[in-house]
């Protein structure tokens, strides 16, 4: 009987425990198609462009504090 | 995995009021202290401090429940928040005496006079700021945060 034999008995019960503690991954390890390209794709993409009616809301409001000022007050009490 | 949505929602609604208020807290102190401008600011404090940054976590955290099924776009879910901010801050205001109703008009902080003929401007421009500031700023943290 090898010296060994003891050990290489423990190490074989430690690992079937591992391995009984860690199932495997279920399913898929990788994803089912190549994700680098939409990465790329997201980065490159430019921010949609300032619909006009949002510049038409700020100009109402640059110009509401520009002739009442007294509204800027008011406005900010409720931010 | 998406951990605690709802917490990431809270902190991105209130980025907005907690950021400005103070640098309005500060112009307040100056203008208080410094200045020794005779209007009662401190009494009307309570309300953007207290109150509208925790309306605004909620009504976003409200936003991130009902977005799957109402489809509404984040600034018309903002501007719909002064409908319900308004009145309360007006209530507010007239408890805590930093809004007074005259025959004209309304006074705020005993200083601002707003003629009954403004306040429908002043209403829409609140509602104007509200949509550009949550499809902006609110709706840029969150998908910053990954809640959009």
């Amino acid at each position: 009987m090898n010296a060994h034999e003891p050990e290489r008995t423990e190490m074989d019960r430690l690992k079937k425990l591992l391995q009984q503690a860690l199932p495997p991954i279920e399913g898929e390890p990788e994803p089912s198609r190549d994700l680098w390209p939409a990465v790329l794709k997201r980065l490159d993409a430019r921010p949609a462009a300032t619909p006009w009616f949002d510049w038409a809301l700020l100009a109402g409001l640059v110009g509401l504090a520009a002739f009442f000022p007294a509204s800027i007050p008011v406005l900010l009490y409720y931010l | 995995m998406n951990p605690h949505p709802y917490l990431r929602a809270y902190l991105s609604g209130i980025f907005v009021p907690t950021f400005i208020l103070p640098m309005l807290l500060t112009v307040f102190i100056v203008a208080r202290i410094v200045l020794k401008l005779p209007i009662p600011i401190e009494q009307g404090l309570v309300f953007p401090m207290a109150l509208v940054p925790v309306l605004w976590g909620l009504w976003n955290m409200l936003y991130l429940c009902t977005n799957a099924r109402m489809h509404l776009s984040i600034g018309l879910h903002g501007a719909i928040l002064p409908l319900l901010l308004m009145p309360a801050g007006a209530l507010l205001g007239i408890c805590l005496g930093v809004l007074a109703i005259g025959v004209h008009g309304v006074t705020w902080f005993r200083a601002c006079e707003i003629p009954y003929t403004l306040i429908a401007p002043c209403f829409l421009a609140a509602l104007a700021g509200y949509y550009l500031v949550w499809k902006y700023i609110v709706g840029f943290v969150n998908r910053v945060l990954g809640i959009a």
